[in-house]
């Protein structure tokens, strides 16, 4: 099996990048602006935050999903040796994935700074939650899925969710108070587009979308950019945050069996990310237990549940009860947990803004900094029904 | 673990399938997919099986996931299973559904009992979306497409549980 080629032991990143800068442009229904602008924008702010200028990036990782490439953006920012450049595939399985590549690059040497960076208009653009594509399917996955309605990701991702309802006995309203939780977190956040407070009987009577998933239980679409400089742990002491190194202890991607379309997985009540989680862990030598925060990728609110389950920071069936009434994942409660809003009321920008949280909690600069303990060590982990990445974040 | 709708009320069954949405282009479909087309034209279920160790694959693929086996056969099915998921779609994301006023419709993911975990994507038929659930039986039953009547679509139908 391939999962036991790889020793326990093998973590070749070790600590050895540091994220040294975080910048975003405003989050938006209508940018008004390029993508092309929104990007440069983004790193402009990271490099600044960084401490270093944009033409000292001398690395890109970009999501493949980008429409920025590199000739544009070495054009915009003035780059005048790319050194090494990836795209990674996926949407939001390439949140996280990203931030290891950019590790592994530092750690070979590739590179001096990095820069993995997701710029879209992705609500007054081409909106991934309509139905998109050609009226001609040349066949594939999509021709054996759209003719009988399956046409958008909450479609598919809600076959997963309906799945695990029944196996597992959670509840629309249990997925309500991860929505009211994110919520919170996000009106204390000036960056959210979502910051108005709401109840669980707000959600609960919300539009139902795609039974199961209420309206609520949807992440924002929108636009704007967000971008992270890393470079080595060495030249991260020289710069701006040298006082809080933030440290890639670790990273893994992971994928299991029949993924392509989502609903043909072995057990669809089971996250494919648990072969990223298995991974991640043995890399690390750590577990769930030696997180202080956990940034989880919420395209849809279930898979708050399903992430908890999945990396072990709850037996498998008993995320529900730990979610209920809101407390344990509140920024004061148990496991802080994406305290910026996510991509459900602060913004979606597949996943990076997640990230950037991480850096915030282990600097103290969250505007839902957890009051009641200090965070060393944060988890942000992506998708769970595809393609996933995951990277752990400690404090140097 | 059927849920209500918003109103309580039943919403109708899907009587036919959807009209108006992306078909696939069967002059187009890879070698190793048009066998499935072929079968629904006949009325028939046909899936993709390993010549060497017959094992059943849906999506079709152009090689066995278990032996490597590059041979392969079209092996009609007996089109009975139950439902394994479902969504009720209330929102339309496509032009011709909310300009057809075609929802709510149900999507279906469909076990076939020839082997386990062996599952198409498809909907249930005469049914309202409120009464479906998961584990019910189905058999399949097909339909060509409004728009392209040389596009044969599987759906399902209940079977009454004894």
């Amino acid at each position: 099996m391939t999962p036991n080629i790889i020793p326990a032991d093998t973590n070749g990143i070790r600590d050895k990048a540091a994220i040294v800068g975080i910048g975003e442009t405003e989050f938006s229904w209508d940018s008004g602006r390029s993508e092309l602008q929104l990007a440069s924008e983004a790193i402009k702010a990271a490099c600044d935050d960084a401490g270093i200028a944009p033409q000292d990036i001398d690395g890109l990782i970009r999501y493949d999903m980008e429409s920025n490439h590199e000739t544009l953006l070495t054009q915009s920012l003035g780059i005048k040796n790319l050194r090494h450049w990836e795209s990674v595939s996926y949407g939001g399985g390439a949140g996280n994935a990203v931030v290891g590549h950019a590790a592994a690059a530092i750690a070979a040497g590739y590179a001096n700074y990095v820069v993995c960076f997701r710029a879209a208009n992705l609500r007054s653009g081409v909106r991934l939650g309509r139905a998109r594509g050609p009226e001609l399917i040349p066949g594939g996955a999509d021709s054996f899925a759209v003719p009988w309605g399956s046409m958008a990701p909450a479609h598919r991702f809600g076959m997963f969710v309906r799945r695990y309802m029944h196996d597992y006995g959670a509840t629309s309203r249990h997925f309500g108070w991860v929505a009211v939780t994110l919520r919170e977190h996000a009106s204390r956040n000036p960056r959210a587009l979502r910051r108005d407070p709401i109840t669980i009987d707000d959600h609960q009577n919300s539009r139902m979308v795609v039974d199961p998933l209420h309206v609520l239980d949807f992440c924002q679409e929108n636009d704007g950019a967000a971008a992270i400089v890393i470079t080595t742990a060495e030249r991260a002491r020289e710069l701006r945050h040298s006082g809080t190194l933030t440290l890639i202890e670790a990273a893994a991607q992971g994928s299991g069996p029949r993924n392509d379309g989502i609903i043909y997985r072995p057990d669809l009540a089971v996250a494919e990310s648990e072969h990223t989680a298995r991974d991640l862990w043995a890399r690390a030598r750590l577990d769930a237990s030696d997180m202080d925060a956990l940034m989880f990728y919420d395209h849809f609110t279930p898979f708050c549940l399903i992430n908890l389950e999945t990396y072990g920071f709850v037996p498998r069936g008993e995320a529900k009860d730990f979610v209920d009434g809101g407390g344990n994942i509140r920024f004061d409660g148990a496991l802080p947990t994406n305290t910026h809003g996510g991509n459900h009321s602060e913004a979606y920008i597949h996943g990076l803004t997640h990230v950037q949280e991480a850096v915030r909690l282990i600097r103290g600069t969250s505007t839902a900094q957890p009051p009641h303990k200090t965070i060393n060590r944060a988890l942000s982990c992506s998708s769970v029904a595809q393609l996933s990445g995951a990277v752990i974040i400690r404090r140097g | 673990m059927t849920q209500q709708s918003e109103r309580g009320a039943q919403s109708q069954p899907m009587t036919r399938p959807l009209e108006g949405v992306p078909l696939p282009e069967l002059e187009r479909v890879p070698d190793y997919e048009r066998g499935f087309w072929e079968g629904t034209q006949a009325g028939e279920l046909r899936i993709q099986r390993c010549s060497a160790c017959g094992l059943f694959r849906h999506l079709p693929t152009p090689m066995c996931p278990e032996c490597s086996s590059l041979d392969y056969e079209w092996t009609t099915v007996s089109g009975r299973g139950f439902v394994y998921s479902y969504v009720i779609v209330r929102h339309p994301v496509h032009q011709a559904i909310r300009e057809k006023e075609q929802t709510p419709y149900n999507v279906c993911v469909i076990e076939l009992e020839e082997q386990a975990d062996l599952r198409i994507c498809s909907n249930v038929l005469h049914m309202a979306p409120e009464d479906i659930s998961i584990d019910m039986p189905v058999r399949a039953t097909f339909v060509p497409a409004s728009d392209d009547p040389g596009v044969v679509l599987p759906v399902f139908i209940p079977v009454a549980q004894s």
